[in-house]
């Protein structure tokens, strides 16, 4: 089937944007179109008007600056899975990357446009809640940073106004002894997750968990916030037993639903064992030693 | 009707105006107004990656993408594989392990599995089996259990080696690459997964929790609090 027809617009600035966004009636935002392509094309989506803003090159950017690890609108999943700065600094972010979707779908799709979708199976939501992250939207009353907690709402709406683009997601900087991981189960190679476990630890001088951001993915309506389990660990030493128990925290706020890929219970068994995980991981990016048995 | 607009794709390096809707497709603009109709559509849902072409050298599927968005690139589609260097105007090597390898049944998917091939031996021209299995995850095929399309790229990697030895190039692979195809593919085994794998199984990296009690290791002896974001070390707190 062919997309209902609408009418097109390509800005080239962000300035341009951000008026046509304002003068035009419900526009919908065309990054990568990943998603919103076969949404238009099965018209689940009729929209009047498209605003394409892959022209805009002032979006395309993946860099450090001002503390932040910034993503423009248009970075795309392949730029952070080729980045060397990913790969040295970032470990959930390198550890998702090449679990979103497949190679040619992650040379088009956008980080920011994924999390624009809000759709709770998508990874990036999680990563930006473990790592405590903002976007930056802008409208025509210029820009404001939204915390990455008050963006999702419910399966693919947002908080962001209508006149509203996000134009960059960021997170800050990683500080000394800070480690993070993502761990993503999935059916198949390019599926969508299951489940999944965004999980960052910062560590204090003295090895105790001075920050803990765990977000899951696919088990419930937005990508959520693991908070008991985040308080838990806070304070604490790093250590099996712990990382159990955060992990048990972590299903119990869990809310998957029964589906085709199994139920509920098996869930939130297995955001248990993501989040023992993606802790084991970043605790061992954050310095801790792994102890080792050699049989 | 919507506006239509005209843009301009080099299509396997020939340059090509048309006018499209905002809301034609890519993979359309290519099979119905330049009649180019190798390049198939499989699924409508950007699942199956029949559709894939190379968009300035990145594959990519062409039914996730409106034309609009193509506008200026460079285009290559399985029609513009006989004209490439390396077919020497016959079949490209991809094409011919295909052959060689039974690569297809039904030959539905093919098009978009040899565009991901080509995307991936133009990155990396000595893939092992994990690679190649990677680079077609996102190309479907409901024919071969896909063990024949991995020996079909494998075998093409041999011949786009052994290609420059004829010109007096790199004469130390010419030899040996299609006997190592014959020794990997009939029975590949799990030790293609190479060292990582058997990393993982010889069982001495068994976790057993965490040293904490003797604080941090950054690996240097007599240091330090725990490694530093810029490699600096610190004072020693243990």
């Amino acid at each position: 089937m062919k997309a209902a027809p609408f009418e097109h617009h390509e800005p080239t600035s962000l300035s341009q944007a951000v008026s046509l966004i304002e003068s035009l009636d419900e526009p919908t935002i065309l990054a990568g179109g990943q998603s919103l392509v076969p949404m238009l094309r099965f018209r689940l989506a009729r929209p009047d008007t498209v605003v394409d803003i892959n022209g805009i090159d002032e979006l395309d950017y993946l860099h450090e600056a001002d503390g932040y690890l910034k993503m423009g609108a248009l970075a795309r999943h392949a730029d952070v899975e080729d980045s060397e700065l990913i790969t040295e600094r970032y470990g959930s972010f390198a550890d998702a990357a090449p679990l979103v979707a497949d190679p040619q779908i992650r040379n088009r799709g956008t980080i920011v446009g994924s999390i624009a979708q809000a759709d709770p199976k998508g990874d990036w939501g999680s990563i930006l809640i473990a790592h405590d992250g903002e976007v930056v939207a802008a409208g025509p009353d210029g820009e404001r940073t939204v915390p990455i907690d008050e963006l999702f709402l419910l399966p693919y709406d947002t908080s962001l106004g209508e006149n509203e683009l996000i134009t960059e997601a960021r997170v800050p900087t990683p500080v000394e002894r800070e480690g993070s991981a993502y761990h993503k189960l999935k059916r198949k190679t390019g599926d969508y997750a299951m489940a999944g476990v965004a999980a960052r630890l910062i560590l204090d001088e003295d090895g105790r968990i001075e920050t803990a951001g765990i977000g899951m993915t696919a088990v419930d309506i937005t990508n959520a916030r693991a908070a008991d389990a985040e308080d838990h660990l806070e304070g604490e030493r790093p250590s099996a037993d712990l990382f159990e128990a955060a992990g048990e925290l972590a299903a119990e706020q869990s809310n998957p639903e029964s589906d085709e890929h199994g139920d509920a219970s098996y869930k939130e068994r297995m955001v248990e064992v993501l989040t023992q995980r993606a802790l084991g991981d970043a605790a061992e990016r954050a310095g801790v030693t792994k102890r080792r048995v050699t049989p | 009707m919507t506006d239509e607009r005209e843009i301009t794709l080099t299509i396997n390096g020939t340059e090509r105006t048309l006018e499209v809707e905002p809301r034609r497709l890519l993979v359309h603009a290519i099979r119905e107004d330049l009649d180019m109709t190798g390049t198939h559509i499989g699924c409508d849902t950007g699942n199956c990656g029949a559709c894939t072409v190379l968009r300035d050298g990145e594959p990519i599927k062409s039914c996730l993408m409106f034309a609009t968005q193509a506008d200026g690139s460079e285009i290559m589609t399985v029609e513009g594989m006989e004209d490439l260097p390396e077919s020497d105007g016959e079949l490209h090597p991809l094409q011919e392990g295909f052959h060689e390898e039974h690569g297809l049944q039904c030959g539905y998917c093919t098009p978009g599995m040899l565009m991901a091939g080509k995307a991936l031996l133009d990155e990396n021209p000595d893939p092992d089996e994990a690679e190649i299995r990677e680079a077609i995850s996102g190309n479907l095929c409901r024919c071969t259990g896909y063990q024949n399309i991995v020996k079909s790229i494998e075998y093409a990697a041999d011949e786009l080696a052994a290609q420059p030895a004829t010109d007096g190039g790199t004469a130390a692979v010419e030899p040996g690459s299609s006997a190592d195809v014959a020794a990997n593919a009939p029975g590949t085994t799990g030790d293609a997964d190479g060292p990582t794998a058997a990393d993982d199984a010889d069982g001495s990296d068994q976790f057993d929790g965490y040293d904490t009690e003797g604080g941090f290791s950054c690996g240097v002896e007599n240091c330090c609090g725990g490694p530093s974001t810029d490699a600096e070390h610190h004072g020693d707190n243990a």
